[in-house]
C-alpha cells in the first residue's frame, strides 16, 4: 500500500513532463508560424514609419517607406541622422544615394534570383539551429505585439529577439544577442503607419543626374573555376549564392554567400593588384556586423557577416586558393 | 584593493587572492575600513539589523580581557559533530548522484546539431585571437553587397540596409 503514492506521484510527473513537452512543440510551431507572418507582412503590406536603430554608442533614426502593388513594390530607406543615405528598391534594383559624395550605387539583380525569401523548407531549417519560442505580448510604438525569441544552439550564431504586431505581424522590434545574452544590436520603430502609401512618397529625393553612377555589374559566377575554394565546417550555413562584381568604383570582386537562414555572410575576394592602401588582416566589428580581413595567394579575403566573429573568422580561414589546372 | 574587498565581502574571491586581500586588511588604515564599509553596505542591501557602531571594538575589547587557552580541553560535542559529518557525507552522495545523472541525460537538441567535423585536408583551426583593427575603408561596399542576400531583408525589408552606414564616415573621408 505504502507504494501507492509514490506511483501516483511517478505517473503525475510522467504526465506533466509528456504535457510539458507538447506544449513545448505547439509552442515552438506556434513561434514558426509568427515567423512566416512576420515575413508575409514584410512582403504585402504598405506603411512608413520612423525606427532607431542602435549599436553600440551609435543611435540612429531613420524613415522607411514601403508601397506596395501588384506588380512588384518599392521600398525606401532614409537616414535622417548623421550623413544622409537613401536606398530606393524596385522589383530588380537597389539605388543607393549618397549626396555627400554625389555618388549613386546601382545594384540590379534579376528577377529570379530576387531578394531572399523565407521558404517553409528554411523554416525547418530555422528550427534545427534556433530554439524558436513565443514570449508575453508587449506594446511598441503603439501597438501590441507579440514577441518572437530565437535562442541558438550553438555560438555560431546569435540570438534574436523579435516582436510583431498581433494584428498585421509587421516586425515592429527585433534585438540580436550574443552568447552572453547582451544586445549587440537592435531597431525599434517609434513611429508606423500600415496602410496606404502614395507613390509619391518612395521616389528618391535626388534626381542624381550629374553624380557619378557606380554600378556593381553582379552576375553570377563560378570561382571554383579560377582556383578559389572555401571547405569549411560551419553546420547550418548554406551557400546561397556565388556571384562576381564590381565594389566601389570598379574593383572587381568575387562573392560568395552563406546563410543558416536567418543570417548571412559574404565572402569577398579581391586581387592585390593595383591596390592603393595595405591590407590590415584582423577582425573589425559594427554591432551585430564582424568583418574579417586575411591576405591569400595576392589576393584580399574580406569576410562580413552579421554573425559572431568565431564563424566569420572561420569562413576566412577557410578559403583557398590553388592553380586551376 | 577596494574591488577585492568588494568581491571578498560577497564570497567571489577565490582563496589566493583573499588570503593576500586578508593580509592588507591586517595593516589596517584604508583597507580595514573599507572592508567595515563594504559589510555595512551588504547588510543594508540584505535588510539585516546592524550592528552597533562600536561592536567590533567591544569584542576586541573582551576577548583581550580573557585568558588565552594555551590547551583547549576537548570537546564534549563529539557526538553531535559525528551527525553532522554524516549528514554533509551523505548530501554529497545525494550531490554526485545528481550530477552524474544530469551529465548522462540526453541533452536536447545534441542530436540535432551535427558535432563540427575538422575538414580532413586542413584540421580546423583552433581560434587564435585575431588582431582587432578598424573597419575597412570599403566597409560601405560591402555591407551594401552583403544586405541584399541577407534573409534578415526578407523579415524587415530594407531597414537592414541602415547598418551599411559605416560610421558615417564616407569612403573618401577615411583616409
Amino acid at each position: 500500500m505504502t507504494a501507492r503514492p509514490a506511483a501516483v506521484a511517478a505517473l503525475a510527473a510522467g504526465v506533466l513532463i509528456a504535457v510539458a513537452g507538447l506544449a513545448q512543440a505547439q509552442n515552438e510551431a506556434d513561434a514558426l508560424g509568427w515567423l512566416r507572418k512576420i515575413h508575409d507582412a514584410t512582403q504585402k503590406l504598405s506603411y512608413t514609419g520612423t525606427f532607431v536603430y542602435q549599436q553600440g554608442g551609435r543611435t540612429e533614426a531613420s524613415r522607411i517607406t514601403r508601397y506596395a502593388r501588384a506588380d512588384g513594390d518599392i521600398e525606401k530607406l532614409e537616414v535622417l541622422d548623421g550623413a544622409p543615405m537613401e536606398i530606393v528598391r524596385t522589383r530588380d534594383t537597389v539605388k543607393c544615394y549618397l549626396p555627400g559624395s554625389r555618388v549613386v550605387k546601382v545594384d540590379r539583380r534579376s528577377v529570379e534570383r530576387g531578394f531572399p525569401a523565407l521558404l517553409p523548407g528554411q523554416l525547418s531549417g530555422i528550427a534545427q539551429y534556433y530554439t524558436v519560442s513565443l514570449g508575453e505580448t508587449k506594446r511598441v510604438a503603439g501597438f501590441d505585439c507579440q514577441a518572437v525569441a530565437l535562442t541558438p544552439k550553438d555560438e555560431l550564431r546569435y540570438g534574436y529577439r523579435l516582436c510583431a504586431d498581433t494584428n498585421t505581424g509587421m516586425l515592429l522590434k527585433a534585438v540580436t544577442l550574443d552568447s552572453a545574452g547582451q544586445a549587440v544590436e537592435q531597431f525599434t520603430f517609434t513611429q508606423l503607419s500600415i496602410g496606404y502609401v502614395s507613390r509619391d512618397k518612395v521616389r528618391p529625393r535626388h534626381s542624381a543626374r550629374a553624380w557619378r553612377v557606380e554600378d556593381t555589374g553582379a552576375a553570377p559566377a563560378n570561382l571554383a573555376e579560377a582556383g578559389w575554394s572555401v571547405n569549411v565546417e560551419l553546420p547550418g550555413f548554406r551557400k546561397v549564392i556565388e556571384l562576381k562584381r564590381r565594389l566601389g568604383e570598379s574593383r572587381p570582386a568575387g562573392q560568395l554567400v552563406y546563410s543558416d537562414g536567418l543570417a548571412a555572410v559574404s565572402v569577398f575576394i579581391e586581387s592585390l593588384e593595383g591596390r592603393p592602401e595595405p591590407v590590415r588582416p584582423g577582425l573589425a566589428s559594427m554591432g551585430a556586423i564582424n568583418i574579417y580581413t586575411r591576405e591569400v595567394a595576392n589576393h584580399v579575403v574580406t569576410v562580413v557577416g552579421e554573425a559572431p566573429a568565431m564563424s566569420v573568422q572561420r569562413l576566412a580561414d577557410a578559403v583557398e586558393f590553388r592553380k586551376p589546372q | 584593493m577596494k574591488q577585492k574587498i568588494s568581491m571578498m565581502v560577497d564570497g567571489e574571491l577565490d582563496e589566493g587572492a583573499a588570503e593576500e586581500t586578508f593580509k592588507s586588511l591586517a595593516r589596517g588604515g584604508e583597507a580595514l575600513n573599507a572592508w567595515r564599509t563594504y559589510h555595512l553596505i551588504s547588510d543594508a542591501m540584505r535588510e539585516s539589523r546592524l550592528l552597533s557602531r562600536d561592536f567590533a571594538a567591544r569584542v576586541a575589547d573582551r576577548l583581550s580581557s580573557e585568558p588565552t587557552v594555551l590547551a583547549p580541553g576537548r570537546l564534549a560535542r563529539g557526538g553531535e559533530r559525528g551527525k553532522w559529518f554524516a549528514l554533509s557525507a551523505a548530501a554529497s552522495v545525494a550531490a554526485v548522484a545528481l550530477v552524474g545523472w544530469l551529465a548522462f541525460a540526453p541533452q536536447p537538441g545534441l542530436d540535432a546539431v551535427p558535432v563540427a567535423q575538422a575538414p580532413q585536408s586542413a584540421p580546423a583551426p583552433v581560434a587564435k585571437q585575431p588582431a582587432i583593427v578598424p573597419l575597412p575603408a570599403a566597409a560601405h561596399d560591402y555591407l551594401l553587397a552583403h544586405q541584399g542576400y541577407s534573409p534578415r531583408v526578407s523579415l524587415q525589408g530594407m531597414a537592414a540596409y541602415v547598418r551599411s552606414v559605416s560610421d558615417e564616415v564616407p569612403a573618401e573621408a577615411r583616409k
